[in-house]
């Protein structure tokens, strides 16, 4: 298949989306900091939307793109919930690191 | 012509990839996060996704990383203090990711394409097309999608209101 009137295959698509999911993957086990990893996170949803609007392109089907909307309607709930978790924490102590939350191990 | 954006634009979203996971102020976390979504949006119109590029430059770039950028600026400038607690953990993050970028290349070897069943591109990814199928095929996953989103703000106005009362 051919997309913008080129050479250009579905599989220089998903191969992207597979890099960024995996830097941010990266990130989420190297970062120490709780924001950065929610940003890692955000980026890996990004790159998760990038595959599902490929094959919606490539099969031609309206289900890849509804689904991105729903995976971005998501992400910015688990942000706005994520974000005031952190705020809160944020608040009572300062936790710079991820293991300073590490409490809840039990 | 579409193969030069797609390697501009990749180029750009791996850049600011990299840029997200080793800058070490989280400010700058959040604005080459930004630059990834830009390039992403590029990349969505290449695959003819129009409404789903609109959503994502004002949505996703434009509100929930401004988000992101208060919180930075509400939490101030909080550098990391190194390693943590395993020390090994940063080597053995680079073999999971080496390995699981190897695995996914493998398999992206062996898919197999289907050809389409319609080939008309006039009408794909328009806003009409969009909202035909959404709110009548789809239109019970997306009442469960605003269900969710009502529970997340509910959920974050509570957490913020409490924290008021206690100071």
């Amino acid at each position: 298949m051919s997309i913008g009137g080129s050479q250009l295959d579905a599989s220089w698509f998903l191969l992207l989306g597979a890099v960024l999911f995996t830097l941010g993957a990266i990130g989420v086990l190297v970062r120490r900091n709780p924001l950065v990893i929610l940003i890692c996170i955000e980026l890996m949803l990004n790159a998760v939307n990038l595959t599902l609007i490929t094959f919606s392109r490539q099969l031609q089907n309206p289900e890849g793109q509804l689904f991105a909307l729903m995976v971005m309607t998501v992400a910015a709930a688990e942000a706005v919930v994520g974000l005031a978790i952190l705020v809160e924490i944020f608040r009572v102590r300062d936790a710079e690191d991820i293991d300073d939350l590490s409490e809840l191990k039990g | 012509m579409g193969l030069a954006v797609f390697l501009v634009a990749a180029a750009m979203a791996v850049a600011g990839g990299i840029g997200v996971v080793a800058f070490h102020e989280p400010i700058r976390s959040v604005l080459s996060l930004v630059v990834v979504m830009l390039a992403l949006a590029v990349l969505f119109l290449l695959l003819s996704a129009q409404f789903v590029f609109v959503v994502q430059v004002i949505v996703y770039a434009g509100a929930v990383m401004v988000l992101f950028l208060f919180v930075v600026a509400l939490l101030g400038p909080a550098k990391e203090l190194g390693r943590g607690r395993l020390r090994f953990q940063p080597w053995l993050a680079g073999l999971f990711a080496a390995v699981f970028l190897i695995l996914l290349w493998v398999m992206l070897q062996g898919v197999q394409y289907r050809q389409p069943a319609i080939t008309d591109l006039h009408i794909f990814g328009t806003v009409q097309w969009i909202a035909v199928e959404l709110f009548t095929k789809y239109l019970y996953p997306f009442e469960l999608t605003s269900l969710l989103l009502l529970v997340a703000a509910i959920g974050a106005i509570y957490l913020s209101k409490r924290s008021i009362e206690d100071l």
